[in-house]
């Protein structure tokens, strides 16, 4: 597909409840207001290819200025000094963390084949890995390069899903081709090319709707129509639907067991301030409902300049506010046997950490108790430890996987590792 | 540059190497060893006398590592580069990081400036786009984030031109990008020659 029919295509799926909010949310605007507010005509290619530059938005004060995003070892972290670093990770007594992996640069998602293949993604360096071998001997192979941000992907079927920014690939018998993977077959691409919240996290449900979140590309603005949501793909038809609106920048998210919903986290806004806005887990209960941005932040804090008159009442709250900064990412829900009895259903959230705050906070590992219609929620920190004075890291965990036993593996992108947290024996 | 700032530098430079922990003295002598290889494109101690060519001296460490990992993967794709990167260890990679950034960073040209006005539109749109954000206040760099200051003039606006097309991946995929896109060929050959000349 050409881009120019991409960006009609693009277009066309706006055609749907996104396009009538975006619309009344024009009209209420105002003219006097919409003049100084960023806006976007992605109605030209240009739009796709490099839509305007707001990623700053030209206001953060004078206290802000130098927080930029920290950059990890280029070569990761040794085994010993990684030893070192988990023996003063913090967790709840009985569970014990280890070191599963090391040189998996720059480790996102991760996903099992069903030959007992760990996929993982990446997110700078473009390749995706195949770990195989007896625990303690794994060996870390590049199956894949040269990608563009392939953080996401997903196993089904026998075949490996990678989001490579604007399509989404399809290698089949990927277990069997580690060493020769296949050609691609490309299952959708009416996905917009720019790199800014442009990386991907996959996720299945037991249908084989495949979700996938569409970040704005800007840190706040008045998207168009056809991001700042969340699609789910039926890879063998390449159709779609949109589930949710007003979504920033999702890169984790998981199907409940208990019901079948999908649950995502999602990144609030820069440049508020240390400690505004929390950052979220959401529910989808219904199709289609808008989760707030780029009008409200955390379900309470209308946006000082995006608001527009709206109020939060209007838009689905979070499940919980995680933190302000903590960047959660990869979540799953907890269905093994091996923790506690007590764990089952919960979810474990991989906080990736701060960069846009003085004193970082998050890079941890999050547990939550909440029911399946996203009551009664409650959070503690279940494995910490991974921050370094104000402003530094000693890794920074990405995404979770279950183990088959029941333990969890943990993708560190800045250790460039991959951990293993059990229970018992 | 003087005697006696090549000797400081000098002493930084062994300093640092210490410090990085490429400290052994074999560690130290295979990391200059593989540089000489770059000097034959990026000039003698990594100063940069090919006008396409980047400087690599006192660009900082982690910046060096990354870009020859982005090579090295081919996440960056340069021929030459993902040719030489492919034959690089870890360890050569931490020794490179460590050895190039150590040495004396290039100066600004000696002669006169013929586009001050030139100069000073760059020196506008770099406190426009924030580029001090990240690349600090004298653009010296900072982690994984490049030294701008004195680079190579056109090479400068040939990594501004690929970060606007989308050539150019790996760090900075996200700011980078977003600071360019709305910048005219005239803004970044205006960036370019403000860096340039930086002092």
């Amino acid at each position: 597909m050409s881009i120019r029919s991409k960006a009609r295509s693009v277009a066309v799926a706006g055609i749907s409840a996104a396009a009538a909010f975006g619309a009344a949310a024009l009209i209420a605007a105002g003219a006097a207001q919409a003049a100084e507010l960023h806006h976007y005509d992605s109605s030209k290619r240009s739009f796709w290819e490099h839509p305007p530059a707001d990623w700053f938005l030209g206001d953060e004060t004078e206290a802000q200025k130098g927080l930029n995003v920290p950059a990890a070892p280029a070569t990761g972290i040794p085994a010993e000094q990684i030893e070192k670093t988990l023996k003063q990770i913090k967790l709840p007594k009985g569970f014990k963390i280890s070191l599963w992996v090391a040189g998996v640069p720059s480790a996102r998602q991760m996903a099992w084949g069903n030959k007992g293949t760990l996929f993982v993604g990446a997110f700078g360096v473009g390749n995706v890995y195949a770990i195989t071998g007896p625990e303690g001997k794994k060996e870390v192979k590049v199956i894949l390069k040269g990608l563009k941000m392939p953080t996401g992907i997903a196993f089904r079927d026998g075949a490996l899903y990678v989001a490579d920014i604007d399509r989404i690939l399809k290698y089949d018998d990927a277990e069997d081709n580690l060493d020769h993977m296949p050609a691609p077959k490309v299952v959708y691409d009416d996905m917009p090319s720019f790199p800014a919240h442009g990386w991907k996290y996959l996720v299945f449900d037991k249908h084989g709707w495949l979700y996938v979140a569409f970040g704005p590309p800007c840190n706040e603005c008045l998207p168009p129509t056809s991001v700042s949501q969340i699609r789910r793909v039926d890879p063998e038809n390449g159709l779609a639907e949109i589930v949710a609106l007003g979504v920033r920048n999702s890169v984790g998210g998981d199907v409940d067991p208990r019901t079948g919903d999908y649950w995502f986290t999602e990144n609030a806004r820069d440049w508020l301030g240390d400690d505004i806005p929390s950052d979220k887990l959401n529910h989808i209960s219904r199709m289609g409902e808008h989760f707030g941005y780029p009008y409200c932040h955390q379900g309470n804090i209308p946006d000082p300049k995006y608001a527009m008159g709206h109020k939060c009442s209007e838009f689905t709250p979070p499940v919980l506010k995680l933190g302000a900064h903590v960047a959660p990412l990869g979540m799953k829900f907890y269905t093994g046997k091996q923790f506690p009895a007590a764990y089952k259903d919960n979810i474990f959230i991989a906080e990736h950490g701060s960069w846009n705050r003085h004193q970082y906070q998050g890079a941890r590992i999050v547990r939550v108790i909440v029911d399946p219609r996203g009551r009664h929620a409650k959070q503690e920190v279940f494995a910490s430890g991974w921050i370094k004075g104000k402003q530094d890291y000693l890794g920074r965990p990405a995404d979770i996987v279950e183990a088959p036993d029941g333990s969890l593996l943990v993708a560190d992108d800045w250790a460039s590792a991959i951990y293993r947290i059990s229970y018992g024996k | 540059m003087s005697v006696r700032r090549t000797l400081a530098w000098a002493g930084i430079a062994a300093a640092a190497l210490a410090a990085a922990g490429a400290s052994s003295a074999e560690d130290l002598a295979a990391a200059k060893e593989k540089a000489r290889a770059c000097f034959a494109c990026h000039g003698e101690g990594g100063i940069s006398r090919a006008p396409e060519t980047p400087s690599l001296a006192g660009q900082p460490d982690n910046f060096i590592q990354w870009q020859l990992v982005y090579f090295r993967s081919q996440t960056r794709k340069v021929e030459v580069m993902n040719a030489i990167a492919s034959a690089l260890s870890d360890a050569d990679i931490r020794g490179l990081g460590a050895y190039l950034s150590s040495l004396p960073p290039p100066q600004p040209p000696g002669e006169p400036d013929d586009r001050p006005e030139l100069t000073r539109a760059g020196a506008e749109l770099a406190r426009r786009n924030h580029c001090a954000s990240c690349h600090t206040e004298r653009f010296v760099g900072q982690g994984a984030i490049a030294r701008l200051a004195n680079q190579q003039e056109r090479y400068l606006l040939k990594a501004l031109r690929d970060f606007k097309s989308g050539v150019r991946r790996g760090g900075g995929v996200a700011a980078m990008p977003d600071a360019v896109y709305p910048l005219g060929d005239d803004d970044l050959r205006a960036l370019a020659h403000y860096l340039a000349r930086f002092r």
